[in-house]
């Protein structure tokens, strides 16, 4: 029975990661899960999901940060909202998605192409104020590199042959809006005022 | 009917045929629209994952903000937007200290939202302003026993579950397709995910969900499959190819925009339907209603 480490005293978990992620914008409302598991009943891509959301928030109250960051189920929400508008707790469950993407980035874990896809997406909207589907597939594939490129050309010729054929590629990007500079003001002191936690 | 219209991203791009088609029917039926100008990107599913859900939200306000002055509730077609731009005016109305905050933020520019407006999703509008008679009375040439799937698509319905329609199963859309004289067909995927932007970094989880909705349709014998959503049109339609190629399918279900649907049944002219930007090819499915190239 060597190895099993089983103890009659209560198990101890680190609760700091938990407070590190109530912390966050919309982590407060991970208090009310009860673990029922509909969020993982109700979603899109729970296949594709190293972890249900109620797991990842078993993993967080018992202190497994790695773990927690390294699984790619943030990554693999597709914001289709039927967790959120069936969680019988009222826990947005998509919009802690969002933070739990917002804090991997912050945090260095950006390495899937998930990541790479979410920060080219805003860098083309901090470029232009608006999203250019071409600029967003030149940025997403110079950061991914050459091995992706060469694997996904092939994959990808026929839906961008058949959507320039049909005139949905423009090849020009849109000019930029006006306002460009207006939405990076706005967009900092926001970002000032939720560092500072004054949203809430 | 006077709307602000907010086009979103995809419209001068993928989507360019809702434009059109969109544009002709709102004539038709008497919605006026005036585009928010200079507006921005309302941060898609995206920019709350990199930014911050508060910073995502006062951004899309910039655009709250511009429509403003004009007095008129904002018209958005997409889904995305509809969600992002609806979410972020609730918190106007009913969260002061949002409101406050925001404000505070959109003040660096000068601009102020008040919270007046309300942001209207297309259904919404077509099946409550516009009504169903009032799509009736404008339908020249009935679709009569078109079989069609409407594909609400995820976000559209559950942005405020039972605000306008069922989240899970809604009814809305069907009764549009009827208004037309199509026959709306059960189709239960109809408002399940289409794997959404995963189509550039893993595309198997887009011809998995478009292949169940696909074959969802085609088991209740639809003819074509209808949608109000930019991205869903696109993941249907563009990788229609890969999904039957890796599902050996041999049957084909063309995908258009409602919009495109009724530009044909108001039998207004060609350039109204846009079919030339659809990749599967709708003609053989509407040949009896005198659509052809």
């Amino acid at each position: 029975m060597t190895g099993f480490n089983v103890s009659s005293g209560p198990l101890k978990y680190d609760t700091e990661f938990a407070k590190e992620i109530y912390a966050l914008e919309n982590g407060r409302h991970i208090k009310k899960c009860m673990q029922c598991g509909m969020c993982e009943v109700s979603c899109a891509t729970r296949k594709e999901m190293d972890y249900s959301p109620r797991k990842m928030f078993l993993l967080m109250r018992t202190g497994q940060r790695e773990e927690f960051f390294n699984s790619n189920t943030m990554w693999m929400c597709s914001t289709c909202l039927m967790c959120k508008a069936r969680c019988p707790r009222g826990i947005p469950i998509v919009d802690v998605m969002h933070d739990l993407k917002c804090y991997a980035i912050s945090e260095g874990y950006t390495e899937r192409p998930q990541a790479t896809f979410y920060q080219a997406f805003w860098t083309e909207i901090w470029n232009r104020g608006k999203m250019f589907e071409g600029g967003l597939v030149a940025r997403y594939y110079l950061k991914r590199g050459w091995k992706e490129i060469r694997k996904d050309a092939f994959e990808m010729k026929d839906f961008g042959m058949d959507m320039m054929k049909h005139g949905r590629i423009p090849l020009k990007p849109p000019k930029s809006i006006k306002g460009l500079q207006d939405v990076h003001k706005i967009v900092e002191k926001a970002k000032a005022q939720l560092q500072k936690g004054e949203d809430r | 009917m006077r709307y602000s219209f907010y086009p979103g991203c995809e419209m001068e791009g993928a989507a360019v045929p809702y434009l059109k088609s969109f544009e002709a029917v709102a004539h038709v039926l008497g919605i006026e629209l005036k585009e928010i100008p200079d507006w921005n990107c309302c941060g898609a599913t995206v920019a709350s994952g990199v930014i911050g859900d508060y910073p995502a939200q006062v951004m899309s306000a910039r655009n709250l903000a511009l429509a403003e002055p004009e007095g008129a509730d904002i018209i958005v077609p997409c889904s995305s937007c509809y969600m992002n731009l609806a979410i972020t005016n609730r918190k106007f109305k009913e969260d002061g200290h949002f409101r406050q905050m925001a404000n505070e933020a959109l003040g660096e520019v000068g601009l102020k939202y008040n919270g007046s407006l309300n942001v209207r999703q297309v259904i919404d509008v077509m099946v409550n302003d516009v009504t169903l008679d009032g799509i009736k009375a404008k339908v020249k040439k009935p679709l009569t026993g078109l079989r069609v799937a409407g594909y609400v698509g995820c976000q559209t319905p559950r942005v405020f579950p039972w605000e306008f329609d069922d989240p899970e199963q809604p009814v809305f859309f069907d009764k549009i397709i009827e208004a037309m004289g199509a026959t709306p067909v059960k189709f239960p995927m109809k408002a399940r995910c289409c794997g959404s932007s995963h189509n550039l970094t893993r595309t198997e989880i887009v011809t998995e969900a478009c292949y169940n909705i696909i074959t969802s349709a085609l088991d209740d014998q639809a003819h074509i499959m209808v949608t109000p959503c930019p991205m869903c049109q696109m993941n249907l339609d563009a990788y229609q190819g890969k999904v039957k190629q890796h599902h050996k399918l041999n049957t084909s279900m063309p995908v258009l925009f409602f919009t495109q649907l009724m530009a044909i049944a108001f039998d207004l002219p060609p350039e109204a339907w846009a079919l030339k930007h659809n990749i599967v090819s709708p003609y053989t499915a509407l040949a009896k209603f005198g659509v052809s190239k």
